[in-house]
């Protein structure tokens, strides 16, 4: 069995960073969403005090960004 | 350099350690309180640098093919950060930067483990500036290192145009530029400095707050025992603390240098 090594992913000039470098990647996504369409809804709240919706708004999409980002940047590659 | 040994012998350390208990009296003028320009902390790194140098530098003086223990040591360290990190996450393109990780690796792990070595026992960590200017130097190397491979214009692209239909790139455009330029240096910085600034408070907690439980009343001296044991279990956990930072520090430059030069999918 001394051959019958899985074959190792040698990095190669993949698209993907593995492992940690891939997990921090998407929580910084997923963060910097939220924060930065929250920040931009808070800003628009501030403007037409609209007691908070803007900000709702502001970090569901910057959520839904995030994910999007996510699989589009570190999905399956096609 | 062992004030700090000094003020806990005197049993007149204030308990609850604050802020102030980072900032280490002068050493040249030797004792100034209101004098940053050459205190312990500066003394560390530059001991740090020198004992890198003078090691690196002795290990590889002569060579040899059936590596002395010393040589067979730095060749570890190097491999591993040149397979285990660069290789890993670059591919061979990687192998040019490992020189750098190798550097920023084995002078985070050295200045991180003074934390726990007795005689210096605070991180130059601890204090943000070091964190930060480590965290520029990555920041500057993986936007050079994009700019180099791509152009400028096409790495602007490529990194703040993410495939998707055009008519969300509205939303994911500013994401992508929070998140790459403004947030990757600022979390890489803060990451490693709040872990060994906590890290150096929990241990100022324990080991002074046994104290300040034995001079408010000799009863409590057995829970004063017990806080200094959590001490001696809280380095271990400490040491945990300054291998991994020291290595996500790393993994992560080399994460964001592979980002710069990934061509576009």
């Amino acid at each position: 069995m001394a051959g019958d090594q899985t074959p190792q992913p040698n990095g190669g000039s993949g698209d993907v960073p593995s492992g940690a470098g891939q997990g921090w990647t998407a929580l910084g996504y997923l963060i910097t969403g939220m924060v930065f369409w929250g920040f931009i809804g808070w800003l628009v709240d501030q403007w037409l005090d609209s007691g908070g919706i803007a900000t709702g708004i502001g970090v569901v999409l910057g959520m839904a960004g995030g994910i999007i980002l996510v699989v589009r940047r570190l999905g399956t590659p096609t | 350099m062992f004030g700090q040994a000094n003020v806990l012998a005197a049993g007149q350390a204030a308990f609850p350690p604050s802020v102030e208990d980072f900032y280490l009296p002068s050493i040249l003028p030797w004792g100034a309180h209101d004098s940053y320009w050459f205190t312990k902390i500066t003394a560390m790194v530059w001991i740090a640098v020198g004992v890198l140098i003078i090691f690196f530098l002795a290990s590889y003086r002569k060579p040899q093919l059936v590596p002395t223990k010393k040589q067979w040591f730095a060749e570890s360290i190097y491999g591993f950060v040149r397979n285990n990190i660069a290789v890993d996450m670059i591919g061979h393109a990687g192998v040019r930067f490992a020189p750098y990780f190798t550097t920023l690796f084995c002078f985070i792990l050295l200045t991180n483990f003074f934390a726990i070595l007795p005689g210096f026992q605070i991180s130059p960590n601890s204090h943000i500036a070091f964190p930060a200017i480590l965290a520029v130097i990555s920041y500057v190397l993986f936007i050079y290192a994009g700019i180099k491979h791509h152009g400028a214009g096409k790495f602007i692209k490529n990194s703040l145009i993410p495939p998707a239909p055009w008519y969300i790139l509205p939303l994911l455009i500013p994401i992508e530029f929070f998140s790459t330029f403004l947030v990757r240096p600022f979390s890489l910085a803060v990451r490693l400095f709040a872990n060994m600034f906590a890290g150096h408070m929990l241990l100022l907690v324990f080991t002074l707050g046994g104290f300040a439980m034995l001079s408010a009343n000799t009863w409590l001296a057995p829970v004063s025992v017990l806080s200094w044991v959590m001490t001696i279990a809280l380095t271990f956990l400490e040491f945990l603390v300054i291998v991994l930072q020291a290595y996500v520090f790393t993994v992560l430059t080399a994460s964001y240098v592979q980002g710069a030069l990934a061509d576009e999918h």
